[in-house]
């Protein structure tokens, strides 16, 4: 019953050999910007262009139509005025193609004459099997096979890069949000499988791509932005969700947070529910985290992509500096965490270890002076002790005695104890090298004692989704 | 379940969108809701005979396929102690609705009589209620009645059907859940019993998809093992009206 369309989506991805409908020779135009992508080497596939106006676009050889293209072609992008596609439709039916993304604006969104043409398009494609993305979206871009229909230049919309250690994957029902976090992600150095932009979801929607990467071996964790469903299919996004946030991590950004469902409604329910609220509670029963912005989300998405969900809700903060631990749990606090101090017994286990002017508790406070040692012997006894499920780090390098050794003693622990750890490290440019150190390792960090008390909260909430009745929660 | 169909059928063919008070009752006890006892009667004789039946003090309200709003037509008496109230308040309420229906121009169909209900003991007020979201389809809101729905709006939400971890989970996570557990040495609620009831509403719409909106409001809820009542409850039926 669920995820049956799988196989067909795959060619969205894995297309080894593409047709531009509508490519073109003029610069800056978005005919051109795509072929621009295809033609670049890291794109191993073929690539055709058509356009009956021309020989050849960018030196690729340009053919009248999809038809006379004599190899067998994958998949087809359309970026032709919106009332040219219902033929372009019926060349893909007759090429036997099976996927098209379609760019193009100028369909239901502009009104009921976009409407009756995106209508049409569609019943050619659903009589021949063809899968459609979009149309008015800016399509697909794919980390590992360089498939990228995003018509915009490189050197003003920068190219995310998929990394070695876990990649996250995002679906968005606006190409401009697409495009912005495709560059913004770039920028960050973080690790993305595939960005989808839906556009007016004609075809493929929501349902469909979370059942595609649910079970796609390069992405790690689904993020989403959306503005709302169709009538009923959320409906059928919550019943998916419910699978596949047992294996993976689904994060949403969901706008409109509207309440204009709520006035017609005439019972006293209807009229407290509002399309929102019932939108956040379907997310909290599929297990699916919400954040609220893009910031949020992907703070969150580099958590649950380096680091295992934790088993229960206990954390321990360490801390060199006293100001940042303070600062920290107090965020760890507003995110509903357990921050339980250390029993007595692990307490007189550190004070055998760490010198006398060291601070037990929840921080426990490796002070100023501190170099590697004292974590180790913190991580060493705090993890030994099972009394935690989850580790913030608090790492401040304006130090001279921290020497970089510090990241490795983290990630050791990290690895060794199977237990989740996120890294807190304030400061400037020695700062923020030190920190993708830290993340080449794969322990994620973070800037503000806040944003890794969210990661925190996100690796313990997705450990409650995931492991259900045999995480362990301590009521705060 | 049959019950339920036939329900609906008779609110369509008169028109209605929505379910009279005895036939939501009637559909809740299929569905084994906890209801204090109740009945109808067409006449004043009626109302007495069977006051006498449920035990007083009953409340007695207007049946009528025109009526939606009963207390605007004067249609809701509470708290009637004997056989001379009863007749007295049957009496009031057939002439409060032939004056509505002067009012609004209509002649009010009264042949139903009235519902009569055993007036229930003052609990912990609470609402369980179900609206049909275009996106998501049927949810299930809990909260406490009184301020706390009204103003502070303290209610929460699942999509239905719910297992007994969310049912569990939403009496915990209402920002006023103290009050269940008991505070100023109140005894704890009945807890257990609110879960009873909103598994057995889940499961009541699940099979009952034509139910677009319900009102279980109030439901009292009693100290821990006295159990909870559904005192009230409204069924709206139909396509929704809220659209986007």
């Amino acid at each position: 019953m669920l995820c049956e369309q799988k196989a067909d989506l795959d060619l969205f991805f894995k297309a080894k050999s593409v047709a531009i409908y509508g490519a073109s020779a003029t610069p800056n135009s978005v005919g051109q910007a795509i072929i621009q992508n295809f033609i670049k080497p890291q794109y191993t596939g073929k690539v055709f262009a058509v356009n009956p106006k021309y020989e050849s676009v960018l030196g690729v050889k340009c053919y009248p139509s999809l038809v006379d293209i004599p190899d067998p072609i994958d998949m087809v992008v359309c970026a032709v005025p919106a009332r040219l596609t219902p033929r372009v439709f019926e060349d893909i039916a007759e090429k036997g193609v099976k996927a098209a993304i379609v760019i193009s604006g100028g369909f239901s969104e502009t009104g009921p004459k976009g409407a009756m043409l995106e209508d049409e398009m569609c019943i050619i494609a659903h009589e021949n099997d063809i899968r459609i993305i979009g149309p008015n979206c800016v399509g697909v871009i794919d980390t590992h096979t360089h498939v990228d229909t995003f018509f915009l230049p490189e050197y003003r919309c920068g190219r995310p890069k998929s990394s070695n250690v876990a990649n996250i994957s995002l679906v968005s029902q606006s190409g401009a949000f697409a495009a912005a976090i495709a560059d913004w992600t770039a920028e960050l150095g973080l690790g993305i499988g595939k960005i989808i932009s839906l556009g007016n979801k004609c075809d493929v929607d929501d349902d469909d791509l979370l059942c595609y990467l649910g079970d796609d071996e390069s992405t790690q964790v689904i993020c989403y932005y959306t503005e709302g469903y169709d009538k009923d299919k959320g409906r059928v996004f919550f019943e998916t969700a419910q699978y596949v946030t047992k294996n993976k991590p689904v994060l949403v950004v969901k706008s409109g947070r509207g309440e204009r469902a709520k006035a017609a409604a005439s019972s006293h329910t209807g009229s407290l529910a509002g399309s929102d609220r019932i939108a956040d509670a379907a997310y909290r029963q599929a297990g699916i985290i919400r954040a609220d912005n893009f910031e949020q989300m992907f703070d969150m998405a580099k958590a649950l992509a380096m680091q295992p969900p934790a088993k229960g809700n206990r954390v321990l903060m360490i801390t060199n500096g006293g100001g940042l631990g303070v600062m920290t749990t107090d965020a760890l606090e507003a995110q509903d965490l357990s921050i339980p101090h250390p029993s007595r017994e692990l307490e007189e286990r550190l004070t055998d270890r760490l010198p006398s002017y060291c601070a037990l508790g929840n921080p426990i406070d490796v002070v100023g002076d501190t170099d590697s040692n004292r974590y180790d012997a913190v991580f060493e006894e705090a993890i030994a002790s099972g009394e935690y499920d989850a580790f913030v780090v608090g790492m401040l390098l304006q130090t001279p005695s921290l020497g970089m050794e510090i990241t490795n003693t983290i990630a050791n622990h990290q690895r060794r104890s199977g237990l989740p750890f996120v890294v807190v490290s304030m400061g400037g440019g020695f700062t923020s090298k030190a920190g993708q150190i830290m993340e080449l390792m794969g322990v994620p960090t973070y800037a503000t004692g806040e944003k890794a008390a969210l990661a925190a909260r996100a690796l313990v909430r997705y450990g409650e989704i995931k492991y259900s009745s045999e995480f362990k929660k301590i009521t705060v | 379940m049959k019950k339920a169909k036939k329900i609906f059928e008779t609110a369509k063919n008169e028109g209605r969108t929505f379910v009279l008070e005895h036939e939501a009752k009637d559909i809740m006890k299929e569905y084994d809701i906890p209801i204090p006892p109740y009945d109808t009667a067409a006449t004043a004789d009626d109302a007495v005979k069977k006051s006498k039946e449920i035990g007083f003090p009953v409340v007695l309200k207007i049946l009528s396929k025109d009526i939606l709003h009963k207390s605007d037509a004067g249609g809701v008496k509470v708290n009637l102690k004997n056989e001379e109230e009863v007749r007295k308040a049957f009496e009031e309420i057939m002439e409060g609705a032939k004056e509505y229906g002067k009012k609004k121009g209509m002649e009010v169909d009264l042949s139903r009589g009235v519902f009569i209900s055993n007036f229930a003991e003052m609990g912990t007020e609470v609402i369980v209620g179900v609206t049909k979201d275009p996106q998501f389809g049927h949810a299930l809101m809990f909260g406490l009645g009184g301020i706390f729905v009204e103003v502070l709006k303290d209610v929460t939400f699942r999509l239905i059907p719910l297992t007994k971890v969310d049912a569990e989970e939403m009496i915990s996570e209402i920002k006023a859940a103290k009050i269940l557990e008991g505070v100023r040495g109140q005894e704890p609620r009945d807890t257990q019993a609110l879960v009873d009831i909103i598994l057995k509403v889940s499961k009541m719409i699940e099979e009952n998809p034509e139910i677009n909106e319900l009102d279980c409001n109030p439901t009292f809820v009693y100290a821990k093992g006295d159990g909870a009542l559904v005192v009230d409850a409204r069924i709206l039926i139909g396509e929704a009206k809220a659209d986007h």
